[in-house]
């Protein structure tokens, strides 16, 4: 494969963006950043310059809202939210993903122990 | 759903732009310095911390670059940002853009012009209402070409065809109004009751014929053109029922057609376009003499149905009439159904065809001149490439933007071709051939708009493409480091290609102009058989009720023939019923046979037919080749007499003397009659200068009365100050008797070679720009690759290499080009110059002369062309070479 270790595709950065802003409600990129982050244990090599793409990607389907707002540092900042189309997205999303990964490991799986 | 939405959201980024950047850079710096922030909680030192911080988010230029793309609609965004350099980067060079813009009007206005006539006349359907489904249906008889139809064969179609509408048929008189002021010859229709009706084009007033106006003893009717009514009726409706005297008969006006009618009707079939006036024809046509052939018969298919399906009951009618009627039997009659736009336009599309092929070649020409400029340009912006490039510009942009950039240049060349354009297409106008008379309005309009603009971009994409294929393979490193590239190999091979597709199409053009012009010569060699030197001609026409009889008809014309004689200046005066290359008259011919020739014989031959009084064959300068003219007591004797032309006497007597023969004939009122040969004359070119159609038999006039007839005046000096004295003594003989069609014959004869006249002068012009687009091209090429070459040449020049040396080296190598060039082109050549040959006369579309000559003034122009940089390069100060870097 030529896409190296860690690098994310774009449907799945998609997914990971809706379901940190469903856990942790509203946020700036920043910190949808430094979450990705802490979760990935660094595992995941994100450039945090992409994300912003993908936040106006996902804004533009109608799945997350933006308003600007201020920051811990008393900045102007610019806060992310779910809206409810991309809850349903989220969901359908997941679920399909887990479809997905539940057949790549049983596919895995498999062919080990062939 | 999701997309939907998304575009919405991205037409929205287009706007309030600035707004937008400053809230995307201050999101980002705000992500930085939390990022920052964060580090120096580390530890890290505030600079590090930065560093750090930069990072970790990656290229900032690059998101920003990729959140604009994902914003707005990239391409349509990214399309308006480089519309708005690429009019800078025009506007910084005006002298290059100049000429690009100047070499692309050339190019495309030649296209634009071409194509003007070429959709007037081939593309736009006829001015008549569903014009699709109109057919003529032209008689063949045995070997005989097209001819007309008798009476008896259009009624038998009329009652029979169960896949036309309607059938009917028109043929061209001349008649004479009277009444109102002058008399005036007005061009006639003769037309069945329903012809208007089948080309569907209403009246503007009044209405078409109804079917009982028409045949023997129906009321006198006629419809009038617009033209006429607004000449001699003011334009007043009141004439509507009013009753004028037309040949001196009382006639009812019925409708008048609107302005702009004209009859379209193909080159040759004797159908002039305009008339002045339409009436229905006043015999029985199911009881005419079924040899009588004189209508021009067309019809309107019904809905659907295919000209293959109409001819298939044409060929079934065909045989019944063959059944039914004698005549037709032997030679066999056959039917042929052709859609009337392609009769129309079948003498004129070839060569309109062949010059919008030309067009297209000299487009590509400039094309590939203005690539070679913008080749030049792309090297000397590699380095800016690179730039752009390194600040996170893809690929795709890049090409995105050259191509941008070559398609706004050519939209600029779109409008200043428009103009171009119509200037030419004055040009074109100006020497049209006769058969794009017919087409009444070849005007720009916006199809022709479209097109330019669409070539115009179709072309700002061709040549565009070649620098953007530069930029695909930019070596990001190598430009930034190397601010002055050298050229490249891939760049000298580019640029050596250009060369060579230039003077291959350069090559064919040149090529396809010399066969046109070796035709023209050619036609001007040809001897019509007669000459029209000081020759001046008149129609008269004694139509009208003082000319009745035969007798009052020969004396005015005698008489007229002896005060016309005896005017100061004049040699010769003829009288003749078709004057040659005027087919606004209906042709008359038919079959003829020796005296005694058994009936299986009989209807084999056919001849063109001529009614004359003595004196025409002097004034048109026709050899005798045996026997003598006709003379005065011959008409006042009333002799059944005839002349005929060398191909009649090979035909009838070959090896014989035909002198004092037999010959069976067809009178002026188509009753077959004897006359005696009394002469043979060298053959006259009648209906083209090129096609030998018919024989010729002349008769005398009291046997061959018509009501029509040409006057030729040789004179021993300018023949338009005869005008005047000429119009005097008709007047004086009858003063209500108009002349009309007063020209020399010369202009008859000029009008048979507008065709090739008219092609050569285009495909001339086309070559020429051909060829001065590939000399500049040639020049630009050779003189950049020596530029680039500066230090080399120093080098050589260093090293001792003698002036000749450099001048041969810099020939020879671009002369290598121009020579694979020539080749090509002559292979293409071969293949596309069989397409003239319907065009040619005289020449093989493969002469070699005029391939030499093509080479040989392509070469030399070329070699010319190099002379200029190749002694610039003789002229390298080895010094300032070097220290160039």
């Amino acid at each position: 494969m030529a896409a190296s270790r860690g690098e994310v595709l774009q449907g799945t950065l998609d997914l990971i963006v809706l379901k940190t802003l469903d856990a942790l409600g509203p946020l700036h990129g920043y910190g949808i950043a430094m979450r990705i982050k802490q979760v990935s244990e660094d595992l995941l090599k994100l450039n945090q310059g992409t994300l912003y793409p993908a936040l106006l990607r996902l804004e533009q389907r109608g799945w997350i809202s933006s308003k600007w707002g201020v920051s811990e540092n008393n900045r102007k900042a610019k806060y992310y939210s779910l809206t409810r189309a991309g809850r349903k997205q989220l969901a359908a999303e997941a679920a399909s993903w887990e479809r997905m990964s539940a057949l790549m490991s049983r596919l895995l799986q498999g062919a080990e122990g062939a | 759903m999701g997309g939907f939405r998304t575009i919405a959201a991205r037409l929205r980024g287009l706007f309030r732009k600035r707004r937008l950047e400053e809230d995307l850079d201050a999101e980002l710096r705000q992500h930085l310095e939390l990022l920052a922030q964060e580090n120096i909680r580390r530890g890290m030192s505030p600079e590090e911390a930065r560093h750090a911080a930069k990072r970790e988010f990656g290229g900032v230029e690059q998101t920003k670059e990729h959140y604009r793309d994902q914003r707005g609609l990239p391409i349509l965004d990214g399309l308006l940002q480089d519309i708005r350099f690429g009019l800078r980067m025009l506007g910084k060079r005006p002298g290059p853009t100049f000429v690009v813009v100047l070499t692309l009007a050339i190019g495309i206005g030649a296209n634009t012009a071409i194509f003007t006539a070429v959709h007037s006349v081939l593309l736009q359907s006829l001015p008549f209402p569903k014009a699709d489904r109109l057919a003529i249906i032209w008689s063949i008889l045995g070997s005989e070409g097209r001819a007309p139809a008798s009476g008896p064969e259009l009624e038998t179609l009329r009652q029979r065809s169960r896949l036309f509408e309607d059938l009917g048929a028109i043929w061209a008189q001349s008649g004479v109004l009277m009444g109102e002021g002058e008399p005036e010859q007005v061009r006639l229709g003769m037309v069945t009751a329903n012809f208007l009706g089948i080309l569907g084009t209403n009246p503007q007033l009044g209405r078409f014929f109804e079917r009982g106006e028409q045949g023997s003893g129906s009321p006198r009717v006629m419809i009038i053109s617009d033209g006429l009514w607004r000449r001699r009726f003011g334009a007043d409706p009141q004439w509507i029922g009013q009753t004028v005297r037309l040949n001196g008969q009382p006639v009812t006006i019925v409708g008048v057609m609107p302005p702009g009618f004209r009859i379209i009707f193909p080159e040759g079939s004797s159908v002039p376009p305009e008339m002045d006036a339409y009436v229905p024809f006043r015999s029985n046509l199911a009881s005419d003499p079924a040899d009588q052939s004189y209508l021009r018969v067309t019809g309107r298919l019904r809905a659907g149905v295919s000209i293959a399906q109409a001819q298939q009951e044409m060929d079934t009618l065909a045989g019944q009439i063959r059944a039914e009627y004698n005549t037709f039997a032997d030679p066999p009659l056959s039917l042929q159904v052709v859609p009337l736009q392609a009769d129309v336009v079948r003498n004129i599309r070839p060569a309109l065809l062949a010059l919008f092929g030309g067009a297209g070649l000299v487009l590509l020409i400039a094309c590939v001149n203005v690539a070679n400029l913008l080749l030049v340009r792309a090297n000397e912006r590699t380095l800016e490439m690179a730039l752009r490039t390194a600040m996170g510009a893809g690929r795709g942009r890049l090409i995105r933007q050259l191509l941008t950039e070559s398609v706004l240049v050519s939209c600029c060349g779109a409008v200043a071709a428009l103009g171009f354009g119509w200037c030419a297409l004055r040009l074109v106008l100006a020497m049209q051939p006769k058969e794009m008379d017919r087409f009444s309005a070849i005007q720009m309009n916006p199809p022709v708009f479209a097109f330019t603009f669409a070539i115009a971009i179709a072309a700002g994409v061709l040549f565009g493409l070649a620098p953007a294929f530069g930029a695909r393979k930019l070596d990001l490193a190598r430009s930034l480091k190397d601010t002055r590239q050298t050229g490249t190999r891939s760049g000298s091979r580019q640029r050596n290609l250009l060369v060579i597709s230039e003077v291959a199409l350069g090559f064919v053009l040149l090529i396809g102009a010399g066969l046109m012009l070796r035709t023209f010569v050619r036609l001007l060699q040809v001897n019509p058989g007669f000459d029209a030197t000081n020759v001046l001609t008149f129609r008269i026409s004694v139509a009208s009720v003082k000319y009745q009889t035969d007798d009052a008809a020969v004396q005015f014309f005698r008489k007229l023939k002896e005060n016309l004689s005896r005017m100061p200046g004049v040699e010769a005066v003829g009288v003749i019923s078709h004057l040659p290359f005027d087919d606004t008259l209906p042709n008359w011919y038919g079959f003829y046979w020796c005296e005694g020739a058994s009936k299986h014989e009989q209807n084999t031959t056919m001849a063109d037919f001529r009614s004359s009084l003595p004196g025409y064959f002097k004034s048109m300068g026709v050899t005798f080749l045996s026997g003598r003219d006709f003379d005065d007591h011959d008409v006042a004797e009333n002799l059944h007499l005839a002349i005929i032309d060398d191909t009649v006497a090979q035909e009838a007597w070959l090896g014989q003397d035909a002198v004092g023969k037999l010959v069976n004939i067809e009178n002026g009122n188509f009753v077959r009659d004897t006359a005696q040969v009394i002469g043979v004359v060298k053959h006259l070119q009648y209906h083209t200068l090129t096609d030998q159609v018919r024989g010729q038999i002349y008769l005398l006039y009291p046997q061959a009365i018509r009501t029509h007839m040409a006057v030729t005046l040789k004179s021993s000096a300018n023949t338009q100050m005869l005008v005047p004295l000429v119009r005097q003594q008709v007047a004086g003989l009858d003063k209500d008797l108009p002349i009309y069609h007063v020209q020399p014959m010369a202009d008859y004869v000029e009008s048979a070679r507008r065709q090739a006249r008219f092609v050569t002068m285009l495909a001339g012009i086309m070559g020429g720009i051909a060829l001065l687009l590939a000399c500049i091209g040639i020049y630009a090429v050779t003189m950049y690759s020596v530029l680039q070459r500066m230090r080399e040449i120093g080098v050589r020049t260093a090293l001792g290499a003698a002036p000749r040396q450099l001048f041969a080296l810099v020939l020879r190598q671009s002369m290598f080009p121009i020579a694979l060039g020539l080749l090509a082109g002559f292979v293409l050549s071969l293949l596309l110059t069989p397409f003239l040959s319907s065009l040619l006369f005289g020449v093989r579309p493969t002469d070699i002369t005029t391939f030499g000559v093509s080479a040989l003034i392509l070469s030399t122009a070329g070699l010319i062309a190099c002379l200029l940089p190749a002694r610039r390069a003789t002229r390298v100060d080895p010094m300032i070479a070097l220290r160039y870097e």
